[in-house]
Parts: C-alpha cells; sequence; structure tokens
C-alpha cells in the first residue's frame, strides 16, 4: 500500500493569536487492533474512504458547534467560545500495520482510543490536541467511546471549587482526551463522547448517567436523593430527584443534577431514549454545562 | 461511551432467549466504570486482579448478548 501524503485540513481556525488555541484534532486511524489487546492490526477501511472520513469530521464539528439540525445544546457556539476553538482533521493513509499507527482497538462491542499511542502520533504530525477524535470505520464495531483528560497538574490553571473542595480547570494536558468514533456516528454521540474527553482524571470527570456507577461532577451516590446536589463555585445546584423523563431504576444509588429541560433526559445520560424522538432536542444537565463551559474558558485563556 | 440503541438492546433480548435486561445493565455498567480508572496509574496487585476479572466478565456478557445470531449495534445516518 502506498504511503500517500497526509492531508491536513483546518476546519476551523479558531484563536490564530494564540501560540496554542484549544484545539479539537480528527484523525482517521490507520489501522485497527483487532481485538484490543491483542497485538493483532488490520486495516481500517477508512484509510480508503476519505469521503467518509470527511463527512465525519463534518459531523463531529456540527454536533459540537450546535449545527445538528433541530439541536438545542449551544454552550460551545457560544460566541465567546465557538470561534476560539481550532479544529483541525488529519487523514492519513497507507501506513504499515503497526502499534505505533493504531489509534483504535475494537473491545466487546466499543470502540476505543488507544491512549498511549495517540501523543506520539500527534507529535509525528507536529499537532497538538485538547480533545482528539479518532475515526473508524470497523465493520464489526461502531460504538463510540471516550477517555477522560490527563491534566497536567504541574501547569497553572482555573481554580474552582466544588463541594468544599478546590481543584483547577488546567490549562495543559499530558494526554489529551480521546474519543474513538465510528465514520457513520450520528446525533449526540460526538457532543456525549466530547463531556466526557473534555473532564479530567484529577480535575472532575463527566461520566455517563445511564449506569449506576461512577461518581463524578455529574453524578453522586446515595438514598435518599437529596434536594441540593452540589455546590460548584459557590452556585448551588439542586438534584434531579426523579431522572425526569428516564426514572431511577429500582436499587439504583445514583442520582444526577437538575435537568435544564425536565422533559428530556441530559445529553451524558441516554439520549437516545428522548421521548419526543428527536436525541438532538437533549441538553446537558445545568452542573455539566456550566463545568464545561468553564473548563473550556479556562483552556481559551491560556 | 455512546449509549447502546433501544432497538439494540431489543434485538439483543429478542435474539437470545437467555439474556436477560440485568445481564445488558451489568455489561453497560462494566464497560462504563473501565474508562472511570486513569489506566495509566499504577495499580496495586489487588486492583490488577479485580481489572482482570472485570475484562473476563465483559467477555462472558458480551458473549452471551452478542454472539448467539450475530446481534451488532448498528448506528444509523
Amino acid at each position: 500500500m502506498p504511503n500517500t501524503a497526509p492531508a491536513l485540513n483546518v476546519l476551523q481556525e479558531g484563536d490564530a493569536g494564540k501560540p496554542q488555541p484549544f484545539t479539537i484534532t480528527i484523525i482517521s486511524n490507520p489501522s485497527l487492533e483487532r481485538p484490543l489487546g491483542s497485538g493483532n492490526f488490520v486495516a481500517d477501511s477508512i484509510t480508503t474512504d476519505q469521503q467518509a472520513f470527511d463527512a465525519c469530521a463534518q459531523y463531529i464539528k456540527n454536533a459540537l458547534l450546535g449545527r445538528l439540525p433541530g439541536q438545542r445544546e449551544l454552550f460551545l457556539a457560544d460566541p465567546a467560545i465557538g470561534p476560539c476553538i481550532r479544529i483541525v482533521s488529519l487523514f492519513v493513509t497507507g501506513l504499515n500495520l503497526e502499534d505505533a499507527n493504531s489509534l483504535v482497538g475494537e473491545q466487546a462491542d466499543l470502540l476505543v482510543a488507544r491512549r498511549n499511542v495517540f501523543n506520539g502520533f500527534l507529535i509525528r504530525y507536529r499537532l497538538q490536541a485538547d480533545v482528539a477524535y479518532a475515526v473508524s470505520q470497523s465493520e464489526i464495531n461502531t460504538r463510540a467511546s471516550a477517555w477522560y483528560t490527563s491534566d497536567d497538574d504541574t501547569r497553572p490553571g482555573v481554580a474552582y471549587s466544588l463541594d468544599g473542595t478546590t481543584l483547577y480547570h488546567r490549562y495543559y494536558n499530558l494526554i489529551p482526551g480521546m474519543v474513538a468514533i465510528h465514520s457513520s456516528s450520528s446525533s449526540l454521540t460526538a457532543l456525549h463522547e466530547f463531556g466526557h474527553a473534555l473532564s479530567s482524571y484529577t480535575n472532575g470527570k463527566i461520566v455517563d448517567l445511564y449506569v449506576d456507577d461512577g461518581t463524578g461532577v455529574n453524578n453522586k451516590t446515595g438514598r435518599p436523593i437529596p434536594a441540593q446536589f452540589a455546590v460548584y463555585n459557590n452556585s448551588t445546584y439542586a438534584s434531579d430527584s426523579i431522572r425526569d423523563g428516564l426514572g431511577y431504576p429500582a436499587g439504583w444509588q445514583s442520582y444526577h443534577c437538575e435537568l435544564i429541560d425536565p422533559a428530556l433526559p441530559a445529553i451524558m445520560d441516554d439520549y437516545w431514549q428522548a421521548p419526543d424522538g428527536v436525541p438532538e432536542h437533549c441538553q446537558h444537565d445545568r452542573i455539566t454545562r456550566q463545568f464545561l463551559i468553564d473548563r473550556v474558558l479556562a483552556k481559551i485563556s491560556r | 461511551m455512546e449509549p447502546l440503541k433501544p432497538e439494540t438492546k431489543q434485538a439483543l433480548l429478542n435474539n437470545n432467549p437467555k439474556a436477560t435486561l440485568a445481564d445488558i445493565e451489568e455489561y453497560e455498567r462494566l464497560l462504563a466504570e473501565q474508562f472511570n480508572e486513569d489506566p495509566d496509574l499504577p495499580k496495586s496487585p489487588e486492583r490488577s486482579i479485580a481489572i482482570r476479572e472485570r475484562q473476563e466478565r465483559i467477555t462472558e456478557l458480551h458473549a452471551k448478548l452478542f454472539r448467539p445470531k450475530g446481534v451488532r449495534t448498528v448506528s444509523k445516518r
């Protein structure tokens, strides 16, 4: 297979006046590890389908910037945020099927980003990322997943308080948040995974709300559910006592923050179950939205 | 992690009479759990064993839920 020249495409310039603008990088996955952890590398057919890759990159951009038809979650479209985000895509083809060129592995029914390979790959192409998406066209697995960011806690950031504890929206990362996504992904999937990937292992995780697990900024455990969910930066957030629209299953210990629109699930919850049948109408719960806004603003300000 | 689509859940149950909603919930919970722990942090021997056991259980549940009739998750565009 020929090692043809990579195609770098700046989908949005971002804050060109800054040496390291907040950056979202979207890459075609050269090689799939099948299954994850096996050391068996196969070609990812996205490398021969630039049209599908470009369409997926455009889809990701649209989902992030609130441009899907009917989309109601628009926090990144804010004029103080959206134009400052740099979005680049890289289409690469013809690379050897080996560990260093495999950004995605298949695990169970998931696509999983191969975290330890990403940084080296980005450096090779002189790219940086705060959040990176690897696009796969696996013929077996189509379900997206994400790893949180590993912050660089030795460098500055913007302090915030959560329930009396001081944490930081760090300016820089050691390992960017990473998403493995299928080229056929649709609706809010790219935005849901962005919520995970932008958040942090050490400074607050935005977790899935459709499983009874994983304490994070947006999820707590205990019964009975208290009226107050959290105090974030001196603002009090109420709990969602009934998980509006979906309901907490019997036996669950998790509970969530109040919703912005109680008629629809939160984006980090099961948005496919939007009762009006339009997942794009879902929005983040209140604390998730504010946390993500503050984290992006901190990174934009660096 | 992208939630399973309702139609996929239904297909898993329809295609495998031995699969239950509890299986799906456990499978989803275990998958989500693995992302919540920093994979680069050093692990105690006990934690490493627990992680290995979780992976084995995920594999077991995946086989039970997805393999009987080749049910796959399908994304619509």
